[in-house]
């Protein structure tokens, strides 16, 4: 063991951390501005720290802390304790443990050992994933079982079809893809997505796979219990569905592992489609090699983009009264704002002049993979959000038919034709 | 009477794919979201306790408040007559003798219990001299404890008529 590895470890592990459980809150925010937004209101902006609001982002640690120091009360009409206490349990810990492979860089070169950038550091990713992501479906059936009331029953009921009709869509699509990359380590696969077709086009999943992508979306909403296929919840005819006897931190869990579901699943979609932590045109060999000009660029854009972002914040963070603590907040996100960049700018300048040696630049090559995943990973939550405040619900016979009668043929036909082709062109 | 034929939709194979429709639904969406991004200030959400809303029209009731007559003095005459009409049984008036010779009574109290009040506007339509009147905009009242909704005949004095009213 020696430091190099236990270090990566360590920042692996503290990443996959910061990617379900810190964005939990973010994603929190995120949709409910975004719903606001979408809606013509304001959303929830009021909650601050001394000031500090963040766009309202501050709300999501008070609900938090609510929801925590809830009073944890189960009806006494639930019989079968343990599964009730499980269930949540099961959906939490399946979304969590499937953010556990997810690559978040290139593999890191440091001093010729190749270090994988994925939290547990195994190669049968997409099996691991394709394993606990089918498990979180159980939590909900066991949960709308083990309530012991009507609502909850059909909620349990509904989250057992839905399971049915999407499950095999989304193996076959995901078929597809593997015929196509030949491998089920997503650090392959996202290898692979940095190639260009023709010298010109980035080689990504949706553009090689469009078929394959759309379906895999598709049953990425369900499985992750997302309108317009969140008919086991289905609040407005269910009541709360499969977690209607739930409350406080039992529901929390609920809550917190729909979001992680979210997240994974939209990671997934990212490393499996959307490139993962590639940067369009700029491959991690690209990146290695005119790592200057990166910079460069870096240093020349970030100022620019923050310029218009603090006018941003200038004029839309306003307080109406103008003697409220809430007002400086602007004055302090600028200042923030301005020592990043002073930051940014001055180390990077350093790094240009005295240069940063072969392991400096696999590392900063592997920071900007890290930032691209983030930035990639936000905006697939963003389109979750979007499409939940666009669609409305479909019914699970619905679901089914289109599923089965739908999508299936679709599938198969993909995948068939994907043989095909790989056969014939012998690639 | 001709028959009137109506026009089946969703038989097309666009609208069978669903994706050109769920596409349009979501520029709709988005265009709400960015513009309102750009510029949150044009967004109509009253934050309501900086900003107090402006539609309250003259005949809004709100809480009651006691006229004047021209030299300052209550109008009321304590005739019981708004007490007896109120369907809440929240006005509690105690008479004394009238000692500057204007009329005959006047409230020794007059007290209203805002908890217990409706705000039907009956003991403005029962009062036969406009002594008790609800213009004051005032729909807002937040107090400690029980007893302090029971507002008294100072307190009512001193509400003003809402702007805009006579």
């Amino acid at each position: 063991m020696n430091t190099t590895l236990v270090s990566i470890v360590i920042f692996n592990i503290v990443m996959a951390l910061v990617v379900s459980l810190v964005f939990v809150p973010v994603l929190v925010w995120m949709e409910r501005r975004v719903a606001g937004f979408i809606q013509d209101r304001l959303g929830p902006n009021r909650c601050h720290i001394g000031g500090v609001r963040l766009g309202g982002l501050v709300q999501s640690f008070a609900d938090m802390l609510k929801l925590v120091f809830k009073e944890d009360y189960r009806p006494s009409s639930v019989k079968e304790k343990l599964l009730f206490t499980l269930s949540p349990v099961i959906v939490f810990v399946s979304a969590y443990l499937s953010f556990m492979v997810i690559p978040f860089a290139d593999d890191l070169v440091i001093d010729d050992k190749s270090y994988m950038m994925q939290a547990l550091p195994i190669e049968f990713g997409l099996l691991w994933i394709l394993a606990f992501s089918g498990l979180g479906v159980y939590g909900l059936m066991l949960g709308g079982w083990a309530s012991n009331n009507k609502y909850s029953l059909l909620g349990g009921i509904r989250a057992a079809a839905q399971a049915i009709s999407y499950e095999a869509v989304m193996g076959l699509s995901l078929i597809s893809m593997l015929i196509v990359y030949g491998s089920i380590h997503l650090g392959d696969m996202v290898r692979f997505q940095g190639e260009l077709i023709w010298g010109f086009i980035p080689a990504w999943g949706i553009i090689i796979q469009p078929v394959a992508a759309i379906l895999f979306i598709i049953t990425a909403f369900a499985e992750t219990n997302r309108a317009p296929f969140d008919i086991a919840e289905g609040e407005s005819e269910l009541v709360g569905g499969f977690h209607t006897e739930y409350s406080a931190m039992r529901f929390g869990l609920f809550f917190v592992g729909e979001y992680i579901a979210m997240g994974a699943a939209s990671s997934l979609i990212v490393t499996l489609f959307l490139g993962g932590y590639q940067i369009p045109w700029l491959n991690t060999e690209v990146l290695q090699e005119h790592i200057n000009i990166i910079f460069i660029a870096i240093v020349i854009f970030t100022p620019i983009v923050s310029y218009i972002f603090a006018q941003w914040i200038r004029k839309n963070n306003v307080w109406l009264d103008p003697n409220d603590v809430r007002n400086k907040e602007t004055k302090w996100l600028i200042i923030g704002l301005v020592c990043i960049n002073i930051l940014i700018v001055a180390s990077l300048g350093l790094f240009l002049i005295y240069g940063i040696g072969e392991n400096g630049t696999n590392i900063s090559v592997v920071i900007l993979q890290v930032m691209t995943f983030i930035v990639k990973l936000l905006m697939m939550n963003f389109f979750f959000i979007w499409v939940r405040w666009t669609l409305v619900r479909f019914r699970y016979d619905q679901l089914q038919n289109l599923a089965w009668k739908v999508l299936l043929p679709i599938a198969i036909a993909n995948v068939f034709i994907t043989g095909v082709f790989v056969v014939v062109l012998g690639v | 009477m001709g028959i009137k034929i109506v026009p089946r939709y969703g038989n097309s194979l666009k609208e069978k794919l669903y994706l050109p429709a769920i596409v349009g639904g979501m520029k709709v969406t988005f265009s709400h979201f960015f513009t309102n991004l750009k510029d949150t200030t044009k967004i109509e959400t009253l934050c309501y306790p900086e900003q107090l809303p402006k539609d309250i029209t003259p005949r809004y009731r709100g809480v009651h408040r006691l006229t004047k007559r021209e030299d300052d003095t209550i109008k009321c005459v304590a005739c019981f007559m708004c007490s007896t009409a109120c369907p809440a049984d929240c006005i509690f008036i105690e008479a004394i003798e009238r000692e500057d010779g204007a009329t005959e009574k006047m409230p020794k109290k007059f007290s209203i219990d805002l908890l217990e009040c409706v705000f039907c506007g009956g003991c403005v339509e029962a009062c036969p001299c406009d002594a008790i009147r609800m213009d004051t905009g005032i729909f807002s009242f937040v107090k400690k404890k029980r007893e302090d909704f029971v507002i008294d005949k100072d307190t009512l004095l001193s509400h003003k008529p809402m702007k805009g009213v006579e």
